[in-house]
């Protein structure tokens, strides 16, 4: 509560203006404005989060991982581009499937 | 009805109707607070308490019951306020310098013309400090509700609203003779 407010002259001279406002159409405004829910609000993350899973799938199934060259600090350092030039591909790919499931999570119509 | 009954309603069987008499029991105190903000603008806080009331029908799924209803509809005003005010440089601005807002103020006597002084000098106010006088003193919210409509910690808003308080007493010519009253 804001008790020590209260006792104050001002808070009741602005109490006093807060007076009420006619609605004058406002309400039907407001409702003519309304967009149709959409009834299948699930609909469209689900179908995000299905693909992002077949995008996981194939990543895995598909991605060269095998051959992938290991990333170490001495590699990174080297800067050679053998080493380092699959990996912002694979890095995009695993970014994207993470991107499509948060977004698929977080969806908000 | 209660508020509760209202929304179970809307959620259940998109009630228009039952959406229509929520509008309808806070179309004035969001449209009041929003004329507030706009500094008198009633066109825009119109148009604002609109799209506040679209946007709850859209996210009604997301109130959680925590706070009141009508806190929840302020903290949506509030946001709709602050994006138009990012954009629109006169709603943006800072407090009147307060030597123009002296010298604006010629000597009042009557209560009706404080009460016009008191309308003014609430336009005068930072938008922060007014939000917080409007929402706490005209809308009996808690400062900790205010603190959750304005997301910003609880020390901010009783900081907002004894200074705003402070300024509007020193701005008021007449309100010194009003208190003894």
């Amino acid at each position: 509560m804001n008790a020590p407010e209260e006792m104050d002259p001002l808070d009741a001279l602005l109490r006093e203006q807060n007076t009420y406002i006619d609605d004058g159409g406002f309400t039907a405004r407001v409702i003519a404005a309304l967009p149709q829910r959409r009834r299948h609000s699930w609909l469209r993350p689900a179908l995000l989060l299905g693909a992002a899973a077949i995008g996981a799938a194939l990543a895995i199934r598909w991605l060269p991982w095998e051959s992938l060259p290991p990333l170490d600090l001495s590699a990174l350092l080297s800067l050679d581009f053998q080493v380092l030039t699959p990996w912002p591909s694979v890095l995009l790919v695993v970014v994207s499937i993470l991107w499509a499931v948060m977004a698929a999570v977080q969806w908000d119509d | 009805m209660t508020d509760a009954d209202l929304i179970v309603r809307v959620l259940s069987r998109e009630d228009q109707h039952a959406f229509a008499e929520l509008v309808r029991r806070y179309q004035s105190p969001v449209r009041a607070f929003l004329a507030r903000m706009t500094r008198g603008d009633t066109h825009l806080a119109d148009d604002l308490a609109q799209e506040t009331f679209v946007k709850a029908w859209r996210k009604l799924h997301t109130y959680r019951g925590g706070a009141r209803f009508s806190t929840w509809l302020f903290g949506i005003a509030a946001n709709e306020f602050r994006s138009v005010a990012r954009q629109r440089k006169d709603l943006a601005l800072d407090e009147i310098e307060e030597s123009q807002a002296e010298a604006a103020q010629p000597a009042r006597e009557s209560v009706s013309q404080l009460r016009l002084d008191l309308t003014e000098s609430l336009k005068r106010l930072h938008s922060s400090e007014r939000a917080a006088i409007v929402l706490c003193c005209q809308n009996g919210l808690t400062h900790e509700e205010a603190a959750q409509v304005l997301e910003c910690p609880l020390g901010t808003v009783k900081t907002n609203v004894l200074r705003g308080k402070e300024k509007l007493k020193r701005w008021l010519s007449g309100y010194q003779d009003y208190e003894r009253a």
